[in-house]
């Protein structure tokens, strides 16, 4: 009888450990998911913005070499992310593709009214207007530049809209995290309760405070880590689902930026649970004794 | 506080929750003393108490106890205070998630043992004392009441204290185990400590006397 009670109570303080455990797991899963989302969607715009069309139309009978000395000169900038010279053969080609026909077959060779340009993608964060008409000037001052085209428009539109979708996810983040925290918050702090006579105990006979907080903090500490790791592991595998099942996905997130992305988790877990805990076992340590038996 | 003096109070008033319960306090308990506490319930003796292990704050007049005046202790100081004392309560207040070695083996670390031969010698000592040795591998749970409370009293006794506070040691338990933890506090005054026992069991002071001091309309009387 004595053991099936001692086994008992045991099993209640595991389960209650355990379901602590998976509570805090799940919140953090779910921020971790909202932080994948917020990866993608950083790297989805970053890819739009790089994708700005950027045409640098050179002047008639300008040199092959000068302008390929001009390519390389830009290809030196912070702004340039890519170069791609093309030739009115090349730029021939290509409306023949999109057109469908060989708009300049009964032309001679010669006869091709298409200048030579140089095609610039931009890195993510020159590519707003203001920017591009900073980098439009620096350009024209290059005597060989006839002209520079791009879709004003579309660039002011994409910006917009990408800083309104920004502003939604931070605030919603911003929520979420709020609503994590108290969540995590709350499941320590109901743990801590149920603990709260035995820390009342530990200060009768003589324990400092920081002697009885410690062993809790170690608990929450562990509590967070664990609790991680399992949300970790779920994160891991919906990132291997999405991977297969939207292969797209894979040419929009670095491995680098997961690993950051699960560290915050790992770290934020430990310090929540560190930090839940020392508050809440600081307020037993406080509190009056009558409040303690109210 | 005189020579002998280990409790020393001088026109102490006792608040509890700002509602004065005890004023004009005084009195002096020397070293070896077995000293009954009564009173009816609600009449101070417990708030007293808590006034000697610092749980409550000295708010008017003066009192010292083990050389720690209790008017200008520090928050810091009140761990080491309560290492002088021995705490015993109606309700045993173990760590009921730990073994009776791993309630006793808590005291010893929280108050710096390290030394696992001295603290496991100790332990032993202590068990002696209140013959329990063989239970030092049970849960309280699995204790009876008097067992719970002779492991309170080998709790209180680890460190060597100068005083034993016993709230009502006794409260829980039937005759013939109160009977058994009253010897148990004799020796233990008889071994030179000073006992302090809140009561309202007329029955025990008659068989086991000792000095009375009766805590009554918001006053002490000392018999």
């Amino acid at each position: 009888m004595m053991k099936s009670n001692s086994s008992s109570q045991q099993r209640r303080i595991n389960g209650a450990y355990f379901t602590s455990v998976i509570s805090i797991s799940l919140v953090l899963f779910t921020l971790g998911f909202l932080g994948l989302i917020l990866l993608y969607a950083n790297n989805l715009s970053n890819y739009i913005k790089e994708n700005i069309g950027f045409e640098i139309v050179m002047g008639n009978g300008v040199k092959e070499a000068d302008i390929i000395k001009l390519q390389k000169h830009l290809d030196t900038k912070d702004f340039v992310k890519s170069t791609e010279y093309i030739t009115p053969e090349e730029a021939s080609r290509r409306l023949k593709e999109i057109l469908g026909d060989d708009f300049v077959s009964f032309m001679s060779d010669d006869d091709n009214p298409l200048l030579p340009s140089i095609d610039l993608r931009f890195n993510a964060e020159w590519a707003n207007n203001d920017s591009l008409a900073i980098i439009e000037n620096y350009i024209m001052q290059d005597g060989n530049v006839k002209e520079v085209y791009y879709q004003k428009s579309l660039v002011s539109m994409i910006n917009k809209n990408l800083r309104k979708i920004g502003l939604v996810m931070f605030g919603f983040s911003l929520l979420l995290l709020i609503i994590a925290i108290a969540l995590i918050n709350n499941t320590i702090r109901l743990s801590v309760y149920s603990r709260r006579f035995i820390i009342r105990s530990m200060q009768l006979v003589g324990a400092t405070e920081s002697f009885i907080r410690k062993p809790f903090v170690v608990k929450g500490v562990l509590q967070g880590a664990i609790s991680a790791a399992l949300a970790i592991l779920l994160l891991l595998g919906i990132i291997e689902t999405l991977r297969e099942n939207i292969p797209e996905l894979k040419l929009l997130s670095s491995n680098n930026a997961l690993i950051c992305l699960f560290g915050a988790i790992l770290i934020g877990g430990i310090i929540l649970g560190a930090f839940s805990t020392s508050m809440a076992v600081g307020k037993y340590l406080r509190m009056d004794s009558d409040k303690l038996y109210a | 506080m005189d020579q002998k003096s280990i409790i020393s109070l001088r026109g102490l008033s006792v608040f509890q929750k700002n509602k004065l319960v005890l004023s004009d306090v005084s009195l002096e308990i020397s070293s070896g003393e077995f000293v009954y506490l009564i009173g009816k319930t609600g009449s101070g003796k417990s708030s007293l108490l808590q006034i000697f292990y610092a749980d409550l704050p000295v708010e008017q007049g003066h009192a010292e106890i083990c050389s720690y005046n209790l008017n200008a202790i520090k928050r810091s100081e009140i761990p080491y205070l309560r290492r002088k004392l021995g705490i015993v309560f109606q309700n045993f207040q173990l760590l009921d998630d730990r073994s009776v070695s791993e309630n006793l083996e808590f005291v010893l670390h929280a108050t710096g043992s390290k030394d696992k031969q001295v603290i496991e010698n100790r332990i032993l000592q202590v068990l002696d004392r209140v013959g329990l040795i063989s239970k030092l591998k049970s849960m309280p749970h699995q204790l009876s009441g008097g067992e719970q409370q002779r492991i309170a009293i080998a709790r209180a006794l680890l460190n060597d204290p100068e005083i034993i506070l016993a709230d009502e040691p006794t409260g829980n338990l039937d005759p013939e185990t109160s009977n058994g933890i009253m010897k148990l506090l004799l020796e233990i005054c008889k071994s030179g400590k000073t006992v302090i026992m809140a009561t309202h069991n007329y029955s025990i002071i008659n068989k086991f006397p000792g000095k009375v001091v009766k805590c009554e309309e918001g006053s002490l009387i000392t018999n």
